[in-house]
């Protein structure tokens, strides 16, 4: 269950990592276009394109095991959500929708720490795929001593 | 395609910590942990390394696992990048943690956290793989030839600073010396290389140090002005011959010239100057101090194509450190307070004295020949002279620098005497043609006279 804070957090255009591995435990790193939690707070949903994140969907369809952290880039505030996949989907107009209004949001916080926002602008973020998770555990990664206590 | 892969120097703005990476791991039992990484340090062409400051699940997961996968974005276009990496070692003391270290304390202090960001470890990664995410941005790369290395130490600089910093540590003229040669064949694969001191009012510059020559050929002497390294020596400027020919060869230029001129007694008096039998490229660089020329420095190669402008440029620039070095060094009058007397191994078999050395000085050229051979003339011939009557008078071996100086039939000049120079070439003459005598340092400005043997001294007076 991803508690309140944590949940708010993942609405405010925080930057989405994604953390797969294969069946020889190489780990993958890709980047996801926007998180969207569910709203019994249980799973989420990110966006990932096949072009950037070839790797890392063939992990999820394998072993399914993920790790998502998200970081909000003007005050640090940080999450590592731990999960399994549970589908995997072509974006629908709803999901495509919110992935651009998170775009919308990161690129407020990365031009707020004096990212030119045109270059924010050019990332390619569609077609997407929507990659629903169920969540397992959530820990604090906001930098610090704190970092990495269970959640 | 493996060839438009970039290379770890490429990516050179991801590593200033503008945009943090992303360092996924994976635990034993297959759990991936992902998290940011403020920086991502350039270790070498296939090495980086990440700050240790907390014990995380990322410091835990390679040391199970070793692999990781970092994505990085150049800040200059948010294009990505992702590295394959194996984690290697972690480093807690030397160049990299130091540097490393000294960076976070800084952003620490800055901060008011010194207490909280204190760096453990520098955990090193070889870079297995390096892949540009395609499909990213719209946005155009930056041209690779727009993208300056600038950040990057060219090894040659990296070098250099090594030498530096070393040479700035030495104590005495002598270490300077020697450790310079080191330096300069281990750092720079200069193999064959020689360091020779000016004595202007003679006119000539004489061998104080040698690295990579079968005959040391300390205390050989060559006219300013006479071959590659004289001629340098006169024009203040450094000269490079390469792919020379054998009649330049300043080495056997001069002692042929000995030879042809005062014949055999002469030559017998001349130690030959170091060279290589088939040099075929020379640097001399001359070793010049507010314009008052102190020495030269003289590298020599059997490879006609191995002395380019790279080399020229090193060499100037360590000549530059080398001259500072050594007058600074042979300036030290100071005297310290005698240290204990140790003896060395070889001393304390002088209570069995085995065979008997004989010196033998001759007035007419101040030469001192040991056991019919010649070991040495001049200052260091004078010097040696003055030392062995004093012990056989006197009964003394403890000697100062300072009563050298005010000895006048020494003829050491009243400034700029060279006399650490002179004792250096002594000391090493000695160490060749009659290592059971020794003149063994007791501390600054101090030395003793130490004798295996019995010694018996000889004059000859007459032309």
């Amino acid at each position: 269950m991803i508690p309140p804070q944590v949940f708010d957090l993942l609405h405010t255009g925080v930057s989405v990592i994604v953390g797969t591995r294969d069946s020889s435990l190489m780990p993958e790193s890709s980047r996801a276009w926007g998180i969207r939690a569910a709203r019994d707070r249980a799973s989420v949903t990110i966006f990932l394109t096949e072009a950037v994140s070839q790797q890392t969907l063939r992990n999820l369809r394998e072993n399914g095991l993920v790790a998502i952290s998200c970081t909000r880039p003007t005050d640090h505030v940080a999450c590592q959500l731990k999960g399994r996949l549970r589908t995997i989907r072509p974006a629908e107009q709803a999901d495509r929708e919110y992935s651009a209004g998170w775009h919308r949001d990161f690129i407020q916080e990365l031009v707020a720490i004096g990212v030119p926002a045109d270059l924010c602008e050019a990332w390619i973020t569609g077609p997407a795929l929507a990659i629903e998770i169920d969540v397992t555990e959530v820990f604090h990664q906001t930098p610090g001593p704190g970092a990495g206590e269970k959640v | 395609m493996e060839n438009d892969r970039p290379r770890l120097e490429d990516l050179w703005p991801c590593f200033q910590g503008i945009i943090p990476a992303a360092l996924s791991t994976c635990a034993q039992d297959g759990t991936p942990n992902i998290t940011f990484i403020s920086q991502i340090y350039y270790v070498d062409a296939s090495h980086v390394a990440i700050s240790h400051q907390f014990f995380n699940k990322t410091h835990r997961n390679v040391r199970e696992n070793p692999s990781a996968c970092a994505m990085m974005l150049d800040p200059r276009t948010l294009r990505a990048y992702r590295l394959y990496l194996r984690y290697q070692h972690s480093e807690s003391s030397g160049v990299l943690f130091d540097s490393m270290s000294l960076q976070l304390q800084a952003i620490a202090s800055h901060a008011g956290m010194t207490d909280v960001f204190r760096l453990r470890a520098a955990d090193v990664y070889e870079v297995l793989q390096i892949d540009g995410v395609e499909g990213f941005t719209r946005f155009p790369p930056v041209p690779v030839s727009e993208r300056p290395s600038r950040l990057f130490v060219d090894q040659d600089l990296e070098s250099l600073r090594l030498m530096t910093e070393r040479l700035n540590r030495s104590e005495a003229l002598s270490d300077l010396l020697d450790r310079s040669l080191q330096l300069l064949d281990e750092l720079f694969g200069f193999h064959h290389a020689m360091i020779l001191l000016a004595d202007e009012p003679q006119a000539k510059l004489f061998t104080i140090a040698s690295r990579g020559y079968p005959e040391h050929g300390v205390g050989s002497e060559i006219g300013i002005g006479e071959g590659l390294i004289g001629m340098a020596a006169r024009a203040r400027r450094a000269l490079r011959l390469s792919a020379i020919d054998h009649s330049l060869r300043y080495a056997r230029a001069a002692r042929d010239r000995a030879q042809a001129t005062a014949g055999l007694e002469a030559v017998c008096r001349e130690i030959p100057l170091p060279g290589l039998a088939g040099a075929a490229g020379q640097i001399a660089v001359p070793l010049v101090i507010r314009g008052r020329l102190i020495g030269m420095l003289a590298v020599e190669s059997a490879e006609p194509l191995a002395f380019m402008c790279r080399e020229d440029t090193i060499l100037t620039i360590v000549a530059t450190q080398l001259a500072t070095g050594i007058d600074h060094l042979s300036r030290d009058t100071e005297e310290s307070s005698p240290s204990a007397a140790v003896k060395s191994p070889a001393a304390r078999a002088a209570r069995r004295p085995a065979c008997r050395r004989t010196f033998c000085f001759f007035h007419r050229d101040d030469c001192v020949f040991v056991d019919g051979e010649y070991l040495i003339r001049n200052v260091p011939g004078r010097i040696l002279w003055r030392l062995l009557t004093r012990q056989r008078d006197e009964g003394r071996s403890e000697f100062t620098n300072r009563e050298l100086r005010m000895d006048s039939w020494l003829g050491l000049p009243d400034i700029k005497d060279n006399l650490e120079s002179r004792l250096i070439l002594l000391r090493k003459r000695m160490e060749q043609k009659c290592p059971e005598v020794r003149l063994v340092t007791r501390g600054r400005g101090r030395f003793a006279l130490e004798a295996d043997v019995t010694i018996e001294l000889a004059e000859k007076k007459e032309t």
